[in-house]
């Protein structure tokens, strides 16, 4: 089965009449994935809205890119999380659910549910420093990696999760495993400063940087080498942006507090560990690296401690929505699924934590796409999401960065934007 | 009172939109139907009829209002008013948020010329407009005067010809 029942998006929509149609097209078109048409391809390239790289060493990045593209929301659509289909860019979801397309109908580019044109979307521009080279003749978009208005970025390009034969069953970050092992040189750094400084000169494109840095337990503290690796960019961005505050979250793993305490007086503003699951035993079948470095409490606490120092609604985690259904040890109900995320949302969100969902993509090149596992339906992602949202609505916290702007497979951070004059963060 | 196609506003409500010196308000409504009201300085009209505005605060009441137009297709207001004392209200739809792209940078721009270098811009607001109407005060007068002609004082002077006890105010605005 490739995807958990049966309801089409006119059937979700007409049972949801609150949730917003645009988001939960969202949703679908994230489920099902997009195909580029030509005639899309070509208007994308008359716009500067691609850009074809010359690839690199290993071929790990895709062959082409889009700048990004939106809705008439201005949510962000088509961003890297997306999956999109194309010359050079098979295919790569589990099932064989048909993909919507991005074609030209009359002027406009146009999404397209079978042969109904849907929605239409607008392209992004390439950024300016795409193309260009450091001093020492490093492509920048190696270097810095852009999503819509997010700067995104590795202090490290390994995770021993993959080393150890142990990531998150739903990871596909292949690029992790053949990372080189150690934290960027002296050379690297000047990289980095270099490309944010020429990225900064585009007025009016950035309002953040993300930092995600793969999984290294190993030092004199729990995931002390990885946390230094975050503190040396810190301290490089720092440099980039004067003595001003930087905008930067870090997707993280999780760490004691002192640690904690090191980075905020780095620059970071807002940490993000992922407990990825709620349920304890889902937690160890789904992350078993997180398990054994250092367990589901320890993550948790972590979680709790981040809060004293980051603020109340600058501490994230995500769940990533439907792998609490794979079998065969997930919930067989959506209905139980669903009341166990939302449980694990409330515990936190009592504490300070800001969950948020990330839609699962059965993906090529991870555990779950071996296993077959399904999709899930585009019923159980509007329910996760309002429930979601909900919580976070009755607790008075916000989804500052990472947000609508950037995100493309977070429907509950999209309908979370209704809620920004009356929350924090 | 009028509906209308867009880019067919009356050339005067064009002249006033694009004025600096007018006022204009955007009233918008919230889930429950209250009203919100907030001047928009930057609001304009492009050639292709929509109206346009910088909205400068993401978790502003008005952007979240807004929102809730583009996605459950409400209505908002926009209340112009010239130097002259003329005014309209254009009824419309919020037609789409631009957060990026070659628009989005040319009001990006814009706002750090006028407003400085610590001027923001979260998004650019375009506005589908589908009915405008004369609120120019002696317009309404002369309007409600036709329709409802014993809704009035006996000592107005278009009734009984006696000469006003008070100053009558000439142009401005009346609330209707």
């Amino acid at each position: 089965m490739s995807q958990r029942g049966s309801m089409s998006f006119k059937e979700v929509a007409a049972k949801y009449p609150d949730v917003p149609r645009l988001v939960i097209r969202k949703i679908d078109a994230g489920l099902r994935g997009v195909a580029m048409t030509d005639r899309a391809m070509e208007r994308a390239r008359e716009s500067n809205s691609v850009f074809e790289d010359e690839g690199e060493p290993g071929g790990e990045r895709a062959p082409w890119k889009l700048g990004g593209g939106t809705f008439r929301d201005g949510s962000s659509f088509l961003g890297s999380d997306f999956t999109l289909i194309g010359p050079g860019r098979p295919a790569l979801l589990r099932g064989g659910l048909v993909p919507y397309s991005l074609d030209i109908i009359g002027e406009k580019l146009m999404l397209v549910d079978g042969e109904e044109p849907v929605e239409e979307v607008y392209l992004d521009t390439i950024p300016d420093y795409y193309g260009k080279k450091t001093s020492r003749g490093t492509p920048m978009h190696h270097i810095v990696h852009s999503d819509s208005d997010c700067l995104k970025l590795n202090p490290h390009s390994y995770c021993q999760a993959w080393s150890e034969g142990q990531p998150c069953k739903f990871c596909f970050a292949t690029g992790r495993r053949r990372g080189s092992q150690g934290p960027k040189t002296d050379a690297d750094l000047e990289d980095i400063y270099e490309t944010v400084s020429e990225a900064l000169k585009e007025p009016g494109r950035w309002t953040e940087m993300h930092l995600v840095a793969g999984s290294d337990p190993a030092g004199a503290t729990p995931y002390e080498n990885e946390a230094n690796s975050y503190i040396a960019v810190l301290k490089t961005l720092k440099r980039c942006f004067g003595g001003k505050g930087l905008p930067v979250r870090l997707v993280s793993s999780a760490f004691p507090e002192k640690t904690l305490v090191r980075l905020r007086e780095a620059g970071a503003a807002i940490v993000g560990p992922n407990l990825e699951v709620w349920d304890e035993k889902l937690f160890e079948w789904i992350c078993p690296f997180k398990a054994k470095y250092f367990g589901r409490q320890y993550w948790i606490d972590s979680l709790v401690a981040a809060v004293k120092v980051f603020g109340r609604g600058n501490v994230r985690t995500q769940w990533v929505g439907g792998a609490e259904m794979a079998q065969p040890y997930g919930f067989k109900t959506m209905d139980e699924a669903v009341a166990s995320t939302l449980e694990g949302t409330e515990f936190l969100a009592r504490h300070g934590v800001s969950a948020r969902l990330n839609i699962l993509r059965v993906r090529q090149d991870s555990a779950f796409y071996g296993q077959k596992q399904a999709q899930p339906s585009l019923e159980y992602c509007v329910k996760l999401s309002v429930g979601i949202r909900d919580i976070r609505r009755k607790y008075g916290l916000g989804v500052a960065l990472s947000d609508y702007r950037s995100e493309t497979t977070r429907p509950d951070v999209d309908l979370s934007r209704l809620d920004l004059p009356d929350v924090v963060a | 009172m009028a509906s209308i196609a867009a880019a067919t506003l009356p050339a005067e409500v064009i002249s006033l939109l694009k004025d600096r010196a007018s006022l204009k308000i955007l009233a918008t409504t919230d889930g429950q139907g209250n009203p919100h009201a907030v001047v928009k300085g930057s609001l304009t009209v492009q050639d292709d009829g929509l109206l346009v505005y910088r909205e400068a605060m993401e978790s502003s009441r008005a952007n979240a209002n807004m929102l809730r137009s583009v996605w459950y297709d409400k209505v908002v207001s926009v209340l112009v008013v010239g130097s002259n004392g003329h005014a309209y209200q254009i009824k419309g739809k919020a037609h789409r948020y631009v957060i990026s792209g070659p628009i989005f940078k040319q009001h990006y721009l814009e706002a750090r010329r006028e407003e400085g270098p610590d001027s923001e811009v979260a998004g650019v607001w375009l506005i589908e407009p589908v009915e405008v109407r004369n609120e120019t005060f002696s317009v309404r007068k002369e309007e409600e005067d036709k329709k409802h002609p014993h809704m009035r004082h006996f000592d107005r002077a278009s009734v009984s010809g006696v000469a006003a006890t008070t100053e009558t105010p000439t142009l401005g605005l009346g609330v209707i």
